[in-house]
Protein backbone atom coordinates (compact mmCIF):
# COMPACT_ATOMS: atom_id res chain seq x y z
CA UNK A 1 0.00 0.00 0.00
CA UNK A 2 0.93 3.83 -0.43
CA UNK A 3 2.74 4.20 2.94
CA UNK A 4 0.91 7.92 3.60
CA UNK A 5 -2.37 7.42 2.98
CA UNK A 6 -4.56 10.37 1.34
CA UNK A 7 -7.77 11.58 1.32
CA UNK A 8 -9.71 11.32 -1.80
CA UNK A 9 -12.29 14.46 -1.94
CA UNK A 10 -15.13 14.57 -4.82
CA UNK A 11 -15.05 18.70 -5.93
CA UNK A 12 -16.69 18.17 -8.79
CA UNK A 13 -18.16 15.55 -10.79
CA UNK A 14 -14.86 16.13 -12.91
CA UNK A 15 -12.04 16.95 -10.56
CA UNK A 16 -10.78 14.89 -7.61
CA UNK A 17 -8.74 15.74 -5.41
CA UNK A 18 -6.29 13.78 -3.12
CA UNK A 19 -5.04 15.33 0.04
CA UNK A 20 -2.31 14.63 2.57
CA UNK A 21 -2.73 16.00 6.00
CA UNK A 22 1.59 15.88 6.53
CA UNK A 23 3.79 18.44 5.72
CA UNK A 24 5.32 18.57 2.53
CA UNK A 25 8.95 16.28 2.52
CA UNK A 26 10.79 14.43 0.20
CA UNK A 27 8.97 11.35 1.47
CA UNK A 28 5.55 13.08 0.69
CA UNK A 29 6.50 13.97 -3.24
CA UNK A 30 7.57 10.52 -3.85
CA UNK A 31 4.36 8.91 -2.53
CA UNK A 32 2.16 11.90 -4.33
CA UNK A 33 4.79 11.09 -7.41
CA UNK A 34 4.19 7.49 -7.58
CA UNK A 35 0.74 7.83 -6.83
CA UNK A 36 0.51 10.27 -10.17
CA UNK A 37 2.22 7.36 -12.64
CA UNK A 38 0.19 4.89 -11.18
CA UNK A 39 -3.05 6.49 -11.71
CA UNK A 40 -1.83 7.61 -15.35
CA UNK A 41 -0.95 3.94 -15.92
CA UNK A 42 -4.20 2.59 -14.47
CA UNK A 43 -6.82 5.23 -15.55
CA UNK A 44 -4.95 7.60 -18.28
CA UNK A 45 -7.28 6.97 -21.36
CA UNK A 46 -9.55 8.62 -18.46
CA UNK A 47 -7.79 11.41 -17.55
CA UNK A 48 -7.07 14.31 -18.91
CA UNK A 49 -4.93 16.18 -16.81
CA UNK A 50 -3.10 16.08 -12.99
CA UNK A 51 -2.11 18.80 -11.22
CA UNK A 52 0.22 18.82 -8.26
CA UNK A 53 0.29 21.19 -4.68
CA UNK A 54 2.44 20.50 -2.08
CA UNK A 55 -0.19 18.33 -0.11
CA UNK A 56 -2.49 17.72 -2.81
CA UNK A 57 -2.95 15.76 -6.10
CA UNK A 58 -5.94 17.30 -8.66
CA UNK A 59 -7.27 15.04 -11.00
CA UNK A 60 -9.23 15.90 -14.24
CA UNK A 61 -11.39 13.41 -15.75
CA UNK A 62 -12.36 12.61 -18.83
CA UNK A 63 -15.11 10.00 -17.35
CA UNK A 64 -14.42 9.29 -14.01
CA UNK A 65 -13.87 5.70 -13.19
CA UNK A 66 -16.91 4.49 -10.95
CA UNK A 67 -15.05 2.35 -8.35
CA UNK A 68 -13.58 3.32 -5.61
CA UNK A 69 -9.81 3.59 -7.01
CA UNK A 70 -8.66 4.48 -3.55
CA UNK A 71 -9.23 0.80 -2.61
CA UNK A 72 -7.33 -0.34 -4.86
CA UNK A 73 -4.42 1.57 -4.09
CA UNK A 74 -0.92 -0.33 -5.39
CA UNK A 75 2.08 -0.96 -3.23
CA UNK A 76 4.73 1.40 -3.86
CA UNK A 77 8.26 1.03 -2.46
CA UNK A 78 9.21 4.10 -1.47
CA UNK A 79 13.04 3.12 -1.11
CA UNK A 80 13.31 2.14 -4.88
CA UNK A 81 13.84 5.27 -5.83
CA UNK A 82 14.00 6.66 -9.54
CA UNK A 83 16.95 8.17 -10.41
CA UNK A 84 16.83 12.22 -9.89
CA UNK A 85 19.01 14.15 -12.13
CA UNK A 86 21.18 17.83 -10.44
CA UNK A 87 20.63 20.62 -12.70
CA UNK A 88 23.23 23.43 -12.32
CA UNK A 89 21.58 26.98 -13.36
CA UNK A 90 24.48 29.37 -13.70
CA UNK A 91 23.59 32.81 -11.84
CA UNK A 92 25.61 36.06 -11.74
CA UNK A 93 24.49 37.40 -7.57
CA UNK A 94 24.19 41.44 -7.04
CA UNK A 95 25.32 44.76 -8.59
CA UNK A 96 22.52 45.57 -11.68
CA UNK A 97 21.53 41.45 -11.83
CA UNK A 98 20.19 41.31 -8.49
CA UNK A 99 19.97 44.43 -7.22
CA UNK A 100 18.28 43.63 -3.59
CA UNK A 101 21.19 41.56 -2.99
CA UNK A 102 23.11 44.54 -1.44
CA UNK A 103 20.11 45.65 1.29
CA UNK A 104 19.37 41.53 1.96
CA UNK A 105 23.19 41.06 3.42
CA UNK A 106 22.99 44.43 5.28
CA UNK A 107 19.68 43.36 7.04
CA UNK A 108 20.93 39.83 7.48
CA UNK A 109 24.59 41.27 8.75
CA UNK A 110 26.07 38.92 6.11
CA UNK A 111 28.90 39.69 3.28
CA UNK A 112 27.76 39.53 0.00
CA UNK A 113 29.91 36.30 -0.22
CA UNK A 114 29.00 34.37 2.79
CA UNK A 115 24.85 35.33 1.24
CA UNK A 116 25.92 33.82 -1.63
CA UNK A 117 28.09 30.94 -0.38
CA UNK A 118 24.83 29.96 1.55
CA UNK A 119 22.02 30.30 -1.46
CA UNK A 120 24.27 28.19 -3.61
CA UNK A 121 25.59 25.51 -1.33
CA UNK A 122 22.57 23.97 -1.17
CA UNK A 123 20.97 21.18 -3.51
CA UNK A 124 16.87 22.55 -3.73
CA UNK A 125 14.27 19.86 -4.63
CA UNK A 126 11.97 20.60 -7.67
CA UNK A 127 8.59 19.96 -5.70
CA UNK A 128 6.43 21.10 -9.26
CA UNK A 129 5.77 23.94 -11.55
CA UNK A 130 2.95 26.64 -11.08
CA UNK A 131 2.53 30.32 -10.30
CA UNK A 132 3.69 30.86 -13.89
CA UNK A 133 4.89 29.15 -16.94
CA UNK A 134 8.25 27.27 -16.28
CA UNK A 135 8.04 28.45 -12.22
CA UNK A 136 9.48 25.68 -10.10
CA UNK A 137 8.69 25.51 -6.58
CA UNK A 138 11.85 25.19 -5.14
CA UNK A 139 12.23 23.85 -1.34
CA UNK A 140 15.53 23.77 0.45
CA UNK A 141 16.56 27.50 1.23
CA UNK A 142 18.39 27.69 3.92
CA UNK A 143 16.26 29.26 7.22
CA UNK A 144 19.11 32.35 7.52
CA UNK A 145 18.45 34.05 3.89
CA UNK A 146 14.76 33.96 4.08
CA UNK A 147 13.06 37.50 3.74
CA UNK A 148 9.67 38.49 3.10
CA UNK A 149 8.05 39.31 -0.42
CA UNK A 150 7.80 43.10 -1.04
CA UNK A 151 5.07 45.26 -0.01
CA UNK A 152 4.83 46.38 -3.63
CA UNK A 153 5.22 43.96 -6.05
CA UNK A 154 7.22 45.75 -9.42
CA UNK A 155 5.51 45.76 -12.51
CA UNK A 156 8.41 44.09 -14.15
CA UNK A 157 10.99 41.59 -12.95
CA UNK A 158 12.58 40.45 -15.82
CA UNK A 159 13.16 36.85 -16.80
CA UNK A 160 16.01 34.81 -15.27
CA UNK A 161 16.03 37.17 -12.09
CA UNK A 162 16.99 34.66 -8.88
CA UNK A 163 15.29 35.67 -5.68
CA UNK A 164 13.93 34.91 -2.39
CA UNK A 165 9.92 35.80 -1.11
CA UNK A 166 9.26 34.01 2.32
CA UNK A 167 11.27 30.56 2.68
CA UNK A 168 11.09 30.30 -0.86
CA UNK A 169 13.50 30.84 -4.16
CA UNK A 170 13.17 30.62 -7.40
CA UNK A 171 13.74 32.20 -11.35
CA UNK A 172 10.98 34.31 -12.65
CA UNK A 173 11.46 32.23 -16.19
CA UNK A 174 9.22 35.23 -18.22
CA UNK A 175 8.79 38.73 -18.10
CA UNK A 176 6.29 39.20 -14.81
CA UNK A 177 5.22 41.49 -12.38
CA UNK A 178 6.39 40.15 -8.59
CA UNK A 179 6.77 41.06 -5.15
CA UNK A 180 10.25 39.01 -4.51
CA UNK A 181 13.82 39.83 -2.83
CA UNK A 182 16.37 40.32 -6.11
CA UNK A 183 19.21 38.51 -6.00
CA UNK A 184 20.85 37.58 -9.11
CA UNK A 185 20.30 36.65 -12.51
CA UNK A 186 20.47 33.56 -14.77
CA UNK A 187 21.62 33.88 -18.43
CA UNK A 188 20.13 30.94 -19.25
CA UNK A 189 16.32 30.36 -20.30
CA UNK A 190 14.58 27.48 -17.90
CA UNK A 191 11.31 27.93 -19.99
CA UNK A 192 10.94 27.91 -23.77
CA UNK A 193 7.42 27.78 -25.41
CA UNK A 194 9.52 26.14 -28.66
CA UNK A 195 10.69 22.83 -26.71
CA UNK A 196 8.43 20.37 -26.15
CA UNK A 197 8.42 20.29 -22.79
CA UNK A 198 9.19 23.85 -22.52
CA UNK A 199 11.39 22.55 -19.37
CA UNK A 200 13.98 20.42 -18.83
CA UNK A 201 14.07 19.43 -14.96
CA UNK A 202 11.54 17.03 -14.19
CA UNK A 203 9.53 17.08 -10.52
CA UNK A 204 11.57 15.70 -7.85
CA UNK A 205 15.01 16.67 -9.32
CA UNK A 206 17.55 18.78 -7.51
CA UNK A 207 18.47 22.22 -8.82
CA UNK A 208 22.00 23.75 -7.53
CA UNK A 209 22.78 27.55 -8.47
CA UNK A 210 26.52 28.06 -9.94
CA UNK A 211 27.69 31.32 -9.23
CA UNK A 212 29.35 32.91 -12.17
CA UNK A 213 31.13 36.37 -13.12
CA UNK A 214 29.46 38.96 -15.50
CA UNK A 215 32.03 37.95 -18.27
CA UNK A 216 30.47 34.29 -17.90
CA UNK A 217 27.30 35.41 -17.65
CA UNK A 218 27.34 37.34 -21.30
CA UNK A 219 29.07 34.14 -23.22
CA UNK A 220 26.43 31.78 -21.68
CA UNK A 221 23.56 34.52 -22.62
CA UNK A 222 23.69 33.61 -26.67
CA UNK A 223 23.19 30.27 -25.70
CA UNK A 224 20.04 30.60 -23.81
CA UNK A 225 18.01 27.14 -23.31
CA UNK A 226 21.45 25.52 -22.30
CA UNK A 227 20.51 23.71 -19.05
CA UNK A 228 23.08 21.26 -18.13
CA UNK A 229 22.79 18.38 -15.89
CA UNK A 230 25.38 17.71 -13.15
CA UNK B 1 -11.02 24.29 -50.69
CA UNK B 2 -8.00 26.26 -51.51
CA UNK B 3 -5.93 27.66 -48.92
CA UNK B 4 -4.43 31.42 -49.70
CA UNK B 5 -3.16 33.03 -47.18
CA UNK B 6 -4.61 36.91 -46.79
CA UNK B 7 -4.63 39.53 -43.74
CA UNK B 8 -6.33 41.28 -41.42
CA UNK B 9 -5.33 45.26 -40.85
CA UNK B 10 -6.05 46.24 -37.30
CA UNK B 11 -6.73 49.62 -37.83
CA UNK B 12 -8.27 50.25 -34.08
CA UNK B 13 -8.65 48.67 -31.03
CA UNK B 14 -9.13 48.75 -27.78
CA UNK B 15 -6.75 47.19 -24.95
CA UNK B 16 -7.35 43.23 -24.79
CA UNK B 17 -8.38 41.93 -27.89
CA UNK B 18 -6.45 38.22 -28.42
CA UNK B 19 -6.36 35.10 -30.44
CA UNK B 20 -7.79 32.43 -28.47
CA UNK B 21 -8.51 28.73 -29.52
CA UNK B 22 -9.24 26.36 -27.07
CA UNK B 23 -6.09 26.56 -25.00
CA UNK B 24 -3.29 24.56 -23.81
CA UNK B 25 -4.22 21.72 -22.43
CA UNK B 26 -1.93 19.23 -20.47
CA UNK B 27 0.58 21.59 -19.88
CA UNK B 28 -0.28 22.62 -16.56
CA UNK B 29 2.06 20.28 -14.92
CA UNK B 30 4.43 23.02 -16.34
CA UNK B 31 2.94 25.95 -14.72
CA UNK B 32 1.31 27.16 -18.17
CA UNK B 33 -2.43 28.31 -18.34
CA UNK B 34 -4.97 26.98 -19.99
CA UNK B 35 -6.07 29.99 -21.89
CA UNK B 36 -9.06 28.90 -23.32
CA UNK B 37 -12.28 30.79 -24.17
CA UNK B 38 -13.82 32.32 -21.32
CA UNK B 39 -17.25 31.88 -22.83
CA UNK B 40 -16.44 28.66 -24.47
CA UNK B 41 -20.31 27.97 -25.49
CA UNK B 42 -19.88 31.01 -27.97
CA UNK B 43 -16.48 30.17 -29.52
CA UNK B 44 -17.98 26.54 -29.98
CA UNK B 45 -21.48 27.58 -31.48
CA UNK B 46 -19.23 29.82 -34.05
CA UNK B 47 -17.04 27.12 -34.80
CA UNK B 48 -19.85 25.07 -35.46
CA UNK B 49 -21.69 27.26 -37.99
CA UNK B 50 -18.56 28.35 -39.83
CA UNK B 51 -17.51 23.92 -40.41
CA UNK B 52 -14.44 24.46 -38.79
CA UNK B 53 -12.46 22.60 -36.30
CA UNK B 54 -13.49 22.76 -32.61
CA UNK B 55 -10.07 23.93 -31.92
CA UNK B 56 -10.07 26.69 -34.58
CA UNK B 57 -8.50 30.23 -33.08
CA UNK B 58 -10.92 33.40 -33.22
CA UNK B 59 -10.33 37.04 -31.70
CA UNK B 60 -11.68 38.14 -28.87
CA UNK B 61 -12.59 41.19 -27.53
CA UNK B 62 -13.93 43.15 -25.14
CA UNK B 63 -13.72 46.73 -26.04
CA UNK B 64 -16.01 48.86 -28.23
CA UNK B 65 -13.77 50.73 -30.87
CA UNK B 66 -12.63 48.01 -33.21
CA UNK B 67 -11.78 48.58 -36.90
CA UNK B 68 -10.89 45.51 -38.85
CA UNK B 69 -9.66 46.11 -43.00
CA UNK B 70 -10.57 42.36 -44.70
CA UNK B 71 -7.89 42.26 -47.87
CA UNK B 72 -9.61 38.99 -49.21
CA UNK B 73 -13.01 37.87 -48.99
CA UNK B 74 -13.95 35.17 -46.34
CA UNK B 75 -16.56 34.50 -44.01
CA UNK B 76 -17.14 35.05 -40.15
CA UNK B 77 -19.37 34.59 -37.14
CA UNK B 78 -19.98 36.22 -34.42
CA UNK B 79 -21.39 35.51 -30.67
CA UNK B 80 -21.48 36.07 -27.10
CA UNK B 81 -21.72 40.07 -26.20
CA UNK B 82 -24.52 41.98 -28.18
CA UNK B 83 -22.76 44.85 -30.27
CA UNK B 84 -22.96 47.32 -32.86
CA UNK B 85 -22.21 45.73 -35.52
CA UNK B 86 -21.31 47.63 -38.86
CA UNK B 87 -19.95 46.27 -42.04
CA UNK B 88 -18.95 48.39 -44.88
CA UNK B 89 -20.54 51.34 -42.91
CA UNK B 90 -23.83 49.56 -42.96
CA UNK B 91 -25.76 48.26 -39.49
CA UNK B 92 -25.43 44.17 -39.70
CA UNK B 93 -26.50 41.60 -37.30
CA UNK B 94 -24.84 41.16 -34.35
CA UNK B 95 -24.77 37.33 -34.40
CA UNK B 96 -24.24 34.38 -36.88
CA UNK B 97 -22.41 34.50 -40.05
CA UNK B 98 -21.55 37.44 -42.16
CA UNK B 99 -20.25 37.18 -45.82
CA UNK B 100 -17.50 39.62 -45.88
CA UNK B 101 -16.55 40.82 -49.64
CA UNK B 102 -13.05 41.60 -50.61
CA UNK B 103 -11.79 45.16 -48.49
CA UNK B 104 -14.46 45.15 -46.14
CA UNK B 105 -14.42 47.49 -43.24
CA UNK B 106 -15.99 45.84 -40.17
CA UNK B 107 -16.40 47.95 -36.89
CA UNK B 108 -17.60 46.90 -33.60
CA UNK B 109 -18.94 49.26 -31.59
CA UNK B 110 -20.98 49.41 -27.85
CA UNK B 111 -21.52 46.83 -25.85
CA UNK B 112 -25.32 46.43 -25.45
CA UNK B 113 -25.21 43.08 -23.32
CA UNK B 114 -22.26 41.60 -21.81
CA UNK B 115 -18.68 41.82 -21.88
CA UNK B 116 -16.73 39.40 -24.44
CA UNK B 117 -17.41 39.46 -27.86
CA UNK B 118 -16.00 36.47 -30.35
CA UNK B 119 -15.43 37.01 -34.05
CA UNK B 120 -14.43 33.37 -35.70
CA UNK B 121 -13.18 33.27 -39.57
CA UNK B 122 -13.70 30.36 -41.82
CA UNK B 123 -10.86 28.08 -41.50
CA UNK B 124 -9.58 29.85 -38.39
CA UNK B 125 -6.91 32.50 -37.83
CA UNK B 126 -3.31 31.35 -38.55
CA UNK B 127 -1.19 32.70 -35.93
CA UNK B 128 1.59 30.96 -34.90
CA UNK B 129 1.01 27.76 -32.53
CA UNK B 130 3.19 27.49 -29.45
CA UNK B 131 2.71 24.26 -27.16
CA UNK B 132 -0.06 23.22 -28.84
CA UNK B 133 -2.59 26.50 -29.66
CA UNK B 134 -2.30 30.00 -30.77
CA UNK B 135 -3.98 31.56 -27.75
CA UNK B 136 -2.00 34.55 -26.84
CA UNK B 137 -0.23 34.69 -23.86
CA UNK B 138 2.44 36.66 -22.63
CA UNK B 139 5.61 35.16 -22.42
CA UNK B 140 4.74 32.42 -24.52
CA UNK B 141 3.14 33.44 -27.93
CA UNK B 142 4.87 36.45 -29.51
CA UNK B 143 2.01 38.78 -28.84
CA UNK B 144 0.02 39.54 -25.70
CA UNK B 145 -2.61 41.77 -27.40
CA UNK B 146 -4.21 42.43 -30.77
CA UNK B 147 -2.61 45.89 -31.27
CA UNK B 148 -3.60 48.59 -34.06
CA UNK B 149 -1.27 48.33 -36.92
CA UNK B 150 -1.19 43.64 -36.80
CA UNK B 151 -1.90 42.42 -39.67
CA UNK B 152 -3.76 38.69 -38.59
CA UNK B 153 -3.45 35.98 -41.17
CA UNK B 154 -6.11 33.74 -42.29
CA UNK B 155 -7.18 31.77 -45.27
CA UNK B 156 -9.11 32.94 -48.09
CA UNK B 157 -11.54 30.92 -50.09
CA UNK B 158 -12.59 30.93 -53.76
CA UNK B 159 -15.77 29.15 -53.72
CA UNK B 160 -18.37 31.39 -55.04
CA UNK B 161 -21.39 29.68 -54.01
CA UNK B 162 -20.17 28.81 -49.56
CA UNK B 163 -23.61 27.91 -48.08
CA UNK B 164 -25.01 30.65 -45.85
CA UNK B 165 -28.21 28.51 -45.28
CA UNK B 166 -26.93 29.19 -41.39
CA UNK B 167 -26.89 33.26 -41.68
CA UNK B 168 -30.57 33.68 -39.97
CA UNK B 169 -29.65 31.09 -36.86
CA UNK B 170 -28.99 33.71 -33.97
CA UNK B 171 -27.37 33.60 -30.88
CA UNK B 172 -29.66 33.63 -27.36
CA UNK B 173 -28.26 36.09 -25.67
CA UNK B 174 -30.31 35.61 -22.67
CA UNK B 175 -27.39 34.08 -20.06
CA UNK B 176 -26.11 37.55 -20.25
CA UNK B 177 -28.87 38.97 -18.09
CA UNK B 178 -28.59 35.66 -15.46
CA UNK B 179 -27.20 36.37 -12.32
CA UNK B 180 -27.18 32.68 -10.65
CA UNK B 181 -24.10 31.47 -10.64
CA UNK B 182 -24.16 27.46 -10.09
CA UNK B 183 -21.27 26.70 -7.84
CA UNK B 184 -19.36 23.51 -5.98
CA UNK B 185 -18.02 24.23 -2.91
CA UNK B 186 -13.99 23.57 -3.18
CA UNK B 187 -11.50 22.03 -1.09
CA UNK B 188 -11.35 24.31 1.13
CA UNK B 189 -14.79 24.98 1.89
CA UNK B 190 -15.02 23.47 5.07
CA UNK B 191 -12.86 25.98 6.90
CA UNK B 192 -15.58 28.50 6.76
CA UNK B 193 -18.10 29.09 9.33
CA UNK B 194 -21.79 28.28 8.99
CA UNK B 195 -22.26 32.03 9.12
CA UNK B 196 -19.64 31.94 6.35
CA UNK B 197 -21.17 29.33 4.61
CA UNK B 198 -24.53 31.07 4.45
CA UNK B 199 -23.24 34.27 3.47
CA UNK B 200 -22.87 32.80 -0.01
CA UNK B 201 -26.30 31.86 -0.90
CA UNK B 202 -28.01 34.71 1.28
CA UNK B 203 -25.93 37.69 -0.79
CA UNK B 204 -25.35 39.20 -4.26
CA UNK B 205 -21.78 40.24 -4.67
CA UNK B 206 -20.75 43.01 -6.80
CA UNK B 207 -18.01 42.91 -10.23
CA UNK B 208 -14.91 45.08 -9.33
CA UNK B 209 -13.62 46.92 -11.84
CA UNK B 210 -10.45 44.66 -10.97
CA UNK B 211 -11.44 42.52 -14.21
CA UNK B 212 -8.97 40.60 -16.71
CA UNK B 213 -8.31 37.37 -17.92
CA UNK B 214 -6.86 36.17 -15.25
CA UNK B 215 -9.32 36.91 -12.71
CA UNK B 216 -12.12 38.86 -11.05
CA UNK B 217 -12.26 40.16 -8.17
CA UNK B 218 -15.83 41.31 -6.01
CA UNK B 219 -16.56 43.77 -3.87
CA UNK B 220 -17.61 42.17 -0.93
CA UNK B 221 -15.95 40.66 1.66
CA UNK B 222 -16.40 37.92 3.46
CA UNK B 223 -14.46 38.47 6.91
CA UNK B 224 -12.51 35.09 8.12
CA UNK B 225 -9.49 34.22 9.88
CA UNK B 226 -8.69 31.51 7.45
CA UNK B 227 -4.85 31.81 6.69
CA UNK B 228 -2.70 30.87 3.42
CA UNK B 229 -3.03 26.95 2.40
CA UNK B 230 0.17 25.18 0.90
CA UNK B 231 -0.27 25.79 -2.70
CA UNK B 232 -2.25 23.94 -4.30
CA UNK B 233 -3.71 23.14 -7.80
CA UNK B 234 -6.37 25.81 -9.06
CA UNK B 235 -8.33 26.28 -12.25
CA UNK B 236 -10.85 28.27 -14.31
CA UNK B 237 -13.58 28.65 -11.85
CA UNK B 238 -11.89 28.44 -8.84
CA UNK B 239 -12.78 31.25 -6.04
CA UNK B 240 -10.23 31.87 -3.65
CA UNK B 241 -10.45 33.57 -0.50
CA UNK B 242 -7.79 35.90 0.59
CA UNK B 243 -6.86 36.77 4.11
CA UNK B 244 -9.00 40.78 3.65
CA UNK B 245 -11.90 38.75 2.81
CA UNK B 246 -11.91 39.07 -0.82
CA UNK B 247 -13.19 36.67 -3.07
CA UNK B 248 -11.47 36.16 -6.56
CA UNK B 249 -12.90 34.35 -9.21
CA UNK B 250 -10.19 32.59 -11.50
CA UNK B 251 -10.75 32.95 -15.31
CA UNK B 252 -8.69 31.34 -18.32
CA UNK B 253 -5.43 32.32 -18.27
CA UNK B 254 -5.67 31.81 -14.38
CA UNK B 255 -2.09 31.05 -12.99
CA UNK B 256 -2.01 26.78 -12.41
CA UNK B 257 -1.25 27.16 -8.87
CA UNK B 258 -2.43 29.18 -5.72
CA UNK B 259 -2.21 29.97 -2.15
CA UNK B 260 -5.35 31.27 -0.97
CA UNK B 261 -7.88 29.00 0.31
CA UNK B 262 -9.80 27.53 -2.31
CA UNK B 263 -13.52 27.87 -1.26
CA UNK B 264 -15.99 27.72 -4.29
CA UNK B 265 -15.77 25.72 -8.20
CA UNK B 266 -18.15 27.21 -10.38
CA UNK B 267 -19.97 25.22 -12.44
CA UNK B 268 -18.30 25.06 -16.21
CA UNK B 269 -21.66 26.16 -18.60
CA UNK B 270 -21.46 29.06 -15.94
CA UNK B 271 -18.61 30.08 -16.02
CA UNK B 272 -19.20 32.31 -18.85
CA UNK B 273 -21.58 34.48 -16.99
CA UNK B 274 -19.20 35.67 -14.47
CA UNK B 275 -16.74 36.30 -17.50
CA UNK B 276 -19.31 38.05 -19.47
CA UNK B 277 -20.40 40.84 -16.53
CA UNK B 278 -19.04 44.51 -16.27
CA UNK B 279 -17.77 46.10 -13.25
CA UNK B 280 -20.97 46.78 -11.06
CA UNK B 281 -23.16 44.23 -12.03
CA UNK B 282 -24.32 41.53 -9.65
CA UNK B 283 -24.16 37.89 -8.97
CA UNK B 284 -25.45 35.50 -6.79
CA UNK B 285 -23.86 31.88 -5.88
CA UNK B 286 -25.97 28.76 -5.87
CA UNK B 287 -24.73 26.13 -4.03
CA UNK B 288 -24.82 22.53 -5.50
CA UNK B 289 -23.25 18.93 -4.74
CA UNK B 290 -21.70 16.68 -6.78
Amino acid sequence: MVELIPKLKKITPIWWEFQWDEKPSEKLLNTLLALNEWLWDQYGNNLKEARQGYQCLSLIWKKPPSIDIELSFPSIDLNSKKEKATWKIPVCYGGKFGKDLERLCKEKKLTEKEFIELHSKTSYRLDFYGFLPGFMYLSGLDESLSFPRKQFPERVVKAGSVGIGGNQTGIYPIDSPGGWQLIGKTPISVFSPFENPPVKPKVGDQIVFVPITEDEFEQLKNNPFSLQKV
Amino acid sequence: MSKKHSFIQVIKTGPGTKIRDLGRLGYAKFGVPQSGPADLQAVEWINHLLKNHSEDAVLEITQPGLKLQFEAPTLICLAGAKTEIKLNWKTENPSGILNIPTQSLLEVGKFELGAILYLGISQGFQTPIRLGSRSFFKGITEQDFVRAGDQIPYFTFSEKNHSLSNSRVRWNWDYLKKERIRAYPGPEFDLLSEDQKLQFENQSFTISNLKNGMAVQLEELIPNHLGSIYTAPVFPGTVQLTHGGKLICLLQDAQVTGGYPRILQIHPEDLRIIAQKHPNQQIRFQLIST
